[in-house]
């Protein structure tokens, strides 16, 4: 390893304490993206060693073995077999939680045997002293033959050995380089690792055994190579899964001896916490109950209580508008600022309380460990739906917004299960279709009482139950029609509730923050300045004419300043590119039965469900601040070409479950990308909700007209 | 001779020691995870909806799947 930075992995077991040891050695300067080719989250970050050389640190997804049985453990292992691989490290810090210290064992003696240069990090000696677990981690480290620094992730002691030590690890090939195996290969074994070493380059024996063991699953050689090593492996007859099953066995049986000399541990039959906790929490009737007291709790901090913030970001990018519409001179430039780039800015920051909040709850469900009891009660339910017992959080948050809830499913390891819920959750009636409904609701029903219920909540909860249904049924389809290379299994490690870890949460949020403001946001903030050039700008000669007919128009009605204003405004906004585009698509939702203001404010509305409102009270010169009640009144007045009313029953309806099925929220789309990191997912959303919302609106109206 | 139990058929509470898996995929996951033959599990809970069970093995916890648990055969206890 000459020039080039070197690497070093963190590795260890899920739930060994990895991401806080990471988090301790590299602070803020960490870079997340994505593993090449899949969206396995690849976290690594910079340090500078003693000897002021800097390099850089990898934190691999957590693996019980280098027997992957999901995508991400496979990312792992494949980092630390394929020496061609990007993130092949030059040593391995192992993350040893004492507590568990006989099954982590098993990848620590693996990753040695592969000839990696390890340090061991120990970890959990707090809570080892709490369940009277003692280890004599000199005794460990002399029969492993590996050196073992005691840290807590926690608090960091312990952190600044392990930098100071890492100098020698990359330094000389020696360091922390075992020279024996742990694993001894058998006759067969040997000849098989002998004949894959001269086809592929290999360090060792096992990690040759390795390579055949893993030649039906390796994507990262070429095709010749791999077609070389697999018939090697078929000459020999080699058996994957009795190799894998003997070596386990093999290694169990080395290692069991000297943990039991080197840890001295009492197991009482007393009920830990976690078996009281689970008592109540895992509960046949009160685990679910308490699952849906703390989701609600969930939705109305990001429903209700982020409002507040929201507002008020709202408020100050609007105040600050307005105050640079009356200091700077009216041009263009200052229009894109004031008009199209600060709301655009608003738009983006607007969401930022609501994914902080949800964020904040859910780490902090996480690191207690309560987020695996709710995978196990509800894998059940879910897997009919192709969903994963997480996909519930989701697709609960997307009641409030589809963003923060689309970006909770990182939590989901299972690729197919993570997807599936990604494209229904937007089907969940979020908060910003509420405007829409409350306008369009007293066209389809009046108000009256139904027993001690009004008609119209009636509706607004049937609407709700549609979306919900709907996202199941979508749920079942995508299950049907996706394929998945990873068998499905559920054996999930319930790890022992935990007090959370604040620097882990704040690290987090920080990150999941920042990659939606700089991820989504940029698009986000793209699009809305297209909509805004759409709506503000058209043909010179049209937009001029509007403004003189709306100027006549108002001096034959007396109308005062303000109203003159909105009626230019609203003549502009049909003169516009917005206006042209309303009146193209025309033909196509007229089935619908929507006309081409409806169509305007469609388009419009792709910034976001909401903004409908604010469109149609501009077409139909309604002043900014009308509530729903004179929006309502305005709207019934309105009389199209023949001089019948616009906003029938039949309209409504359709309009009403046009914004529930479509995908309506250029926001979403944009995370979605960024989640799947293809256009493919957002391209396929749009098409089958907005699709399904064409056909149900047509449908409804068709009947209903 | 009736065929070996299996984690489904445990009563919650009961103890039980783990003989031998009939799955050698599930053998080897759950042996990374530290469930080996020998060792002694006691079911905790069944899932609330069915379709999981929850086992403790010494001081961790595992969840599993039906078909998961149907291919972990018990050993009887002495």
């Amino acid at each position: 390893m000459s020039e080039a930075l070197q690497k070093i992995a963190l590795l260890g077991n899920p739930n060994a304490g990895k991401s806080s040891l990471f988090n301790q050695l590299t602070g803020l300067r960490q870079k997340v993206g994505n593993f090449p080719g899949v969206t396995v989250e690849r976290k690594s970050g910079f340090i500078k060693l003693d000897d002021k050389r800097e390099v850089e640190i990898i934190d691999l997804p957590g693996t019980y073995s280098l027997y992957p049985t999901s995508l991400d453990e496979r990312i792992a292992v494949n980092a630390l077999i394929d020496v061609n691989n990007k993130d092949y490290p030059d040593a391995i810090i192992y993350i040893l939680d004492v507590t568990h210290l006989e099954r982590h064992l098993l990848l620590l003696t693996q990753i040695a045997d592969v000839g990696f240069p390890v340090l061991v990090a120990l970890n959990m000696n707090d809570i080892a002293a709490q369940q009277n677990i003692q280890c004599d981690e000199k005794k460990l480290s002399e029969a492993l033959g590996i050196e073992i620094i005691k840290i807590n992730g926690r608090t960091g002691e312990g952190i600044d050995i392990i930098k100071s030590k890492l100098p020698q690890l990359l330094s000389d090939n020696k360091t922390g380089v075992r020279t024996s195996s742990f694993y001894e290969l058998v006759a067969d074994e040997k000849s098989l690792a002998a004949k894959v070493g001269v086809l592929l380059p290999v360090k060792n024996e096992y990690h040759a055994l390795l390579l055949a063991h893993h030649s039906k699953k390796i994507n990262f050689l070429k095709e010749d190579k791999k077609q070389q090593l697999l018939s090697v492996v078929q000459q020999n007859n080699f058996n994957p899964i009795n190799n894998q099953l003997d070596e386990i066995m093999q290694r169990y049986n080395k290692f069991t001896p000297i943990v039991n000399t080197v840890l001295s541990r009492s197991f009482s039959n007393a009920r830990t916490l976690t078996d009281k906790i689970d008592f109540v929490i895992t509960h046949k009737f009160f685990g679910p109950l308490i699952f849906f007291a703390l989701m609600l709790f969930i939705f109305q901090a990001i429903f209700a209580w982020s409002v507040i913030p929201m507002d008020w970001i709202d408020q100050q990018f609007a105040n600050l508008a307005t105050y640079l519409q009356t200091v700077l001179p009216n041009t263009i430039l200052s229009r894109l600022l004031t008009e199209g780039l600060i709301p655009g800015i608003s738009g983006v920051m607007v969401f930022v309380p609501q994914i902080t909040i949800l964020f904040l709850l859910i780490t902090l469900l996480e690191e207690v460990g309560y987020m695996a009891r709710a995978v196990y009660m509800f894998d059940n339910i879910m897997q009919k739906f192709g969903l994963n017992g997480r996909s519930i959080v989701a697709l609960i948050s997307g009641g409030a917004c589809a963003i923060p809830a689309i970006m909770s499913t990182r939590t989901i390891s299972n690729w197919k299960e993570r997807l599936i819920t990604i494209m229904v959750t937007p089907l969940i009636s979020c908060s910003a279709r509420i405007p829409v409904f409350a306008v369009l609701i007293g066209f389809i029903i009046p108000s009256f009482k139904i027993g001690p219920f009004n008609s119209q909540g009636l509706v607004f909860m049937v609407l709700y139950l549609i979306g919900i249904t709907a996202a199941l049924i979508a749920s079942y389809v995508f299950k049907k029609i996706l394929k998945s290379e990873e068998f499905s299994f559920l054996m999930l490690e319930l790890p022992e509730y935990r007090k959370p870890h604040w620097k882990n949460v704040f690290y987090t949020l920080y990150e999941k923050v920042s990659s939606f403001m700089f991820g989504a946001g940029k698009i986000i903030l793209m699009v809305s300045l297209i909509l805004w050039f759409l709506a503000s700008f058209g043909p010179k000669k049209a937009m001029q004419e509007a403004v003189n007919v709306a100027t006549i128009e108002s001096s034959l009605l007396n109308a005062d300043k303000q109203t003159t204003d909105l009626l230019i405004a609203s003549k502009k906004l049909e003169a516009s590119y917005a206006g042209y585009a309303g009146r193209l698509i025309e033909p196509v939702i007229k089935p619908l039965g929507f006309d081409w203001k409806i169509g305007i404010a469609l388009i419009t509305s792709f910034a976001a469900r909401e903004v409908f409102v604010g469109t149609i009270s501009t077409l139909y010169s309604i002043g900014k601040n009308a509530d729903n009640m004179t929006i309502k009144q305005k709207l019934q007045q309105e009389k199209n070409a023949e001089g019948k009313p616009v906003f029938t029953m039949a309209v409504s309806l359709s309009l009403v479950l046009f914004y529930l099925f479509a995908m309506q929220c250029m926001s979403t789309l944009a995370t979605v990308y960024r989640e799947t990191k293809s256009w493919k997912w957002p391209v396929i959303q749009f098409a089958y909700m907005t699709g399904t919302a064409y056909i149900v609106s047509f449908v409804v109206y068709q009947i209903f007209k | 001779m009736s065929s070996p139990k299996n984690i489904t058929e445990l009563q919650i509470g009961e103890n039980a020691v783990i003989g031998e898996f009939s799955n050698c995929h599930v053998a080897c996951k759950l042996m990374a995870m530290g469930l080996l033959p020998g060792s002694s599990i006691s079911l905790m809970r069944k899932a609330p909806f069915g379709g999981a069970y929850y086992i403790k093995a010494k001081n961790h916890y595992v969840a599993l799947r039906s078909n998961e648990a149907l291919s972990v055969l018990l050993s009887p206890v002495l």
